[in-house]
């Protein structure tokens, strides 16, 4: 398989000296095409930091991110801001879709912010609202959306511009279980088709049988779990 | 990179429209304020040097140490020959000034200026709402103007009042000739003012008003005269002018108020721009940030809070404009009236977009500061 995206030795600490806290802790790591990645963990275990590092959104403090092969250069915005509008696909816990454009611009803005012609964007935006059930919804606004349907809007935005990496921090956290579970799925079959990595942050463990890989992090560290015992874990914590 | 800006940045905008009109309505009252204090200090120094500036004359000559129009000195009536005799003066006539007391038709008395006019009537009312500034070569008759009928107790032609014991006719009524020192002017012939005027005799007159002639230096003129009469100090209408707008602005008391008014004006106008144009940026804020880690460049970003705030500046300022170019309409026969210039209100117009780009540019560093975990967690 080929490698889309590697951690190598990657450490964040905030503060220094004895007020030092390190947030993550020598995490090596690498994502395969079309490959699907859960990462779980408690509350300030890292899980936001290590996506936002992902998302070349955050330095870290030791350690090198590799897309493509390529060692980020955390110290250059505008390479970061090329990374992120190329190769990167973002989802957000509240979709965070632009109130003020319609959900046909929301879409639009990214595919041209990512220098698609105005062919290309119209043909790949009929063909992910047909694929997510949101033609329809095109449109309509943010605000007219249930947050299920504003969640397949997120997915379809993340998707658009066609990134190799799509990250999606808590997706499901405000949504009812059949809702969120309804669209994970949909995230998971639209990055596959796409062969895109896709790794999503949850809190939810009985989502975690549907994905390849499941990662956990405890304290900065982290560890890959077996999907067996993950699916041993969701058969007590599922209703 | 234009494809996004714009309709973003009008999309944006124009998506809460209460918000929208709530900013524009804001910054228009912002350079409202700020134009009202400026155009307020602009009337003031344009009433300051009114007469001087209407005479249209090149070279005023006066007695030395002449600190403003109003207060002008006697200087010998002969000074009027001796002027137009010098090579490069092509006109010269007389004005005189003094202070005297008029006594309404039913008795009240109040101070005023009097203002005495050569054959020519230079140095006269520059627009006349009734009557003939001609009338004033007639004995005992003035004109006034119409801001000071109620002050003066005369409303019509022909009604009359006493000054030092003479007669004044009204013969016609000026427009928009007001005074600075509160005063009001009253214009007569040089030979009524010397009945109405006790401290100056019939030889004598305040200043000698002169005409260059074609293609001649006004300088050269100018230091001819010094040359060739003694005792007096000659200015060209530019200088005279200033010199009376900076004793008035800047050495009385009353001056200084009116500056430091009109900067506070602009201040405080710039400061409600700035702070209403960054409010609005703040309230997008999650926006900005969500754009952010999509893979907007910062350019991008600056140029959709640039082309906010110069639109909606834009938009402010021209509303702005409309209300105080309807204050100055407003107030042009008040004895307080607001005034500009083209220069001035270039100024104001470019000092006020500069606040919108100086308030972009702090929403911008604003946004650029977020911490990317609170754009995963809008």
């Amino acid at each position: 398989m080929k490698s889309i995206m590697a951690c190598q030795g990657i450490s964040k600490s905030y503060g220094s000296g004895d007020i030092l806290e390190r947030v993550l802790k020598r995490v090596d790591l690498e994502f395969f095409e079309g490959q699907a990645s859960v990462l779980v963990g408690p509350s300030g275990s890292g899980k936001t930091t290590l996506l936002s590092i992902l998302g070349c959104l955050l330095a870290p403090s030791e350690g090198q991110l590799l897309i493509a092969s390529e060692a980020v250069n955390f110290s250059d915005k505008s390479s970061l801001t090329e990374v992120r509008r190329q190769k990167l696909g973002f989802i957000f816990q509240h979709a965070q879709l632009l109130p003020f454009l319609t959900i046909e611009e929301n879409l639009a803005i990214v595919g041209r912010n990512a220098g698609m012609d105005d062919d290309d964007i119209k043909q790949r935006l009929d063909g992910l609202l047909y694929r997510l059930e949101l033609k329809a919804m095109r449109y309509k606004h943010p605000a007219q959306l249930s947050g299920g349907q504003r969640q397949r809007v997120a997915i379809a935005r993340a998707l658009l511009h066609r990134p190799s990496i799509v990250l999606a921090d808590e997706p499901t956290a405000a949504l009812d279980w059949n809702t969120g579970k309804t669209v994970v799925e949909l995230l998971l079959e639209q990055a596959r088709m796409e062969k895109a990595v896709l790794v999503v942050v949850t809190h939810d463990t009985r989502m975690l049988p549907l994905f390849d890989r499941i990662l956990s992090i405890a304290d900065g560290i982290l560890s890959e779990q077996a999907q067996t015992a993950a699916a041993e874990n969701i058969f007590y914590t599922q209703p | 990179m234009h494809s996004i800006v714009i309709p973003i940045s009008i999309r944006m905008l124009t998506h809460n429209q209460m918000r929208l009109i709530m900013t524009v309505i804001g910054i228009a009252i912002a350079f409202f304020l700020a134009a009202a204090q400026i155009g307020l200090m602009v009337g003031w120094i344009n009433t300051n040097s009114a007469i001087i500036k209407h005479a249209g004359v090149d070279i005023w000559v006066m007695a030395e140490e002449t600190r403003a129009f109003e207060y002008g000195t006697a200087i010998p009536r002969h000074r009027i020959q001796q002027v137009a005799s010098i090579p490069g003066v092509a006109w010269a006539e007389g004005l005189l000034t003094s202070w005297s007391l008029w006594q309404h038709p039913h008795g009240e008395r109040i101070n005023v200026e009097i203002i005495g006019l050569d054959r020519s009537l230079v140095g006269g009312p520059w627009m006349l709402l009734d009557g003939a500034t001609e009338n004033v070569i007639q004995p005992k008759t003035v004109i006034v103007d119409e801001l000071h009928q109620k002050l003066l107790g005369v409303y019509n032609l022909g009604d009359e009042a006493e000054m030092q014991g003479s007669r004044a006719i009204i013969g016609g009524f000026s427009k928009g000739v007001r005074t600075f020192t509160a005063l009001p002017f009253i214009f007569t012939s040089i030979n009524n003012a010397l009945d109405y005027s006790p401290s100056y005799n019939d030889e004598e007159i305040t200043y000698v008003l002169a005409r260059i002639a074609p293609n001649i230096d006004a300088n050269d003129v100018r230091n001819r005269i010094i040359k060739e009469i003694n005792n007096i100090e000659v200015l060209t209408t530019d200088e005279f002018a200033e010199r009376s707008v900076k004793y008035w602005m800047l050495e009385t008391g009353v001056g200084i108020t009116v500056i430091i008014t009109a900067l506070l004006g602009l201040l405080v106008g710039a400061v409600i721009m700035s702070q209403t144009l960054f409010a609005i940026t703040q309230d997008h804020i999650a926006n900005y940030a969500t754009l952010l880690a999509l893979g907007f460049h910062q350019k991008t970003l600056r140029q959709i809070v640039l082309a906010q705030s110069l639109s909606l500046g834009g938009l402010g300022i021209i509303i702005g404009s409309i209300l105080f170019f309807a204050a100055c309409n407003a107030s042009a026969r008040s004895p307080i009236p607001l005034e500009t210039t083209p220069t001035v209100s270039m100024g104001l117009i470019a000092f006020s977009l500069l606040c919108c780009i100086a308030a972009s540019w702090f929403s911008i560093r604003a946004i650029f500061k977020l911490d990317p975990v609170t754009v995963f967690h809008g």
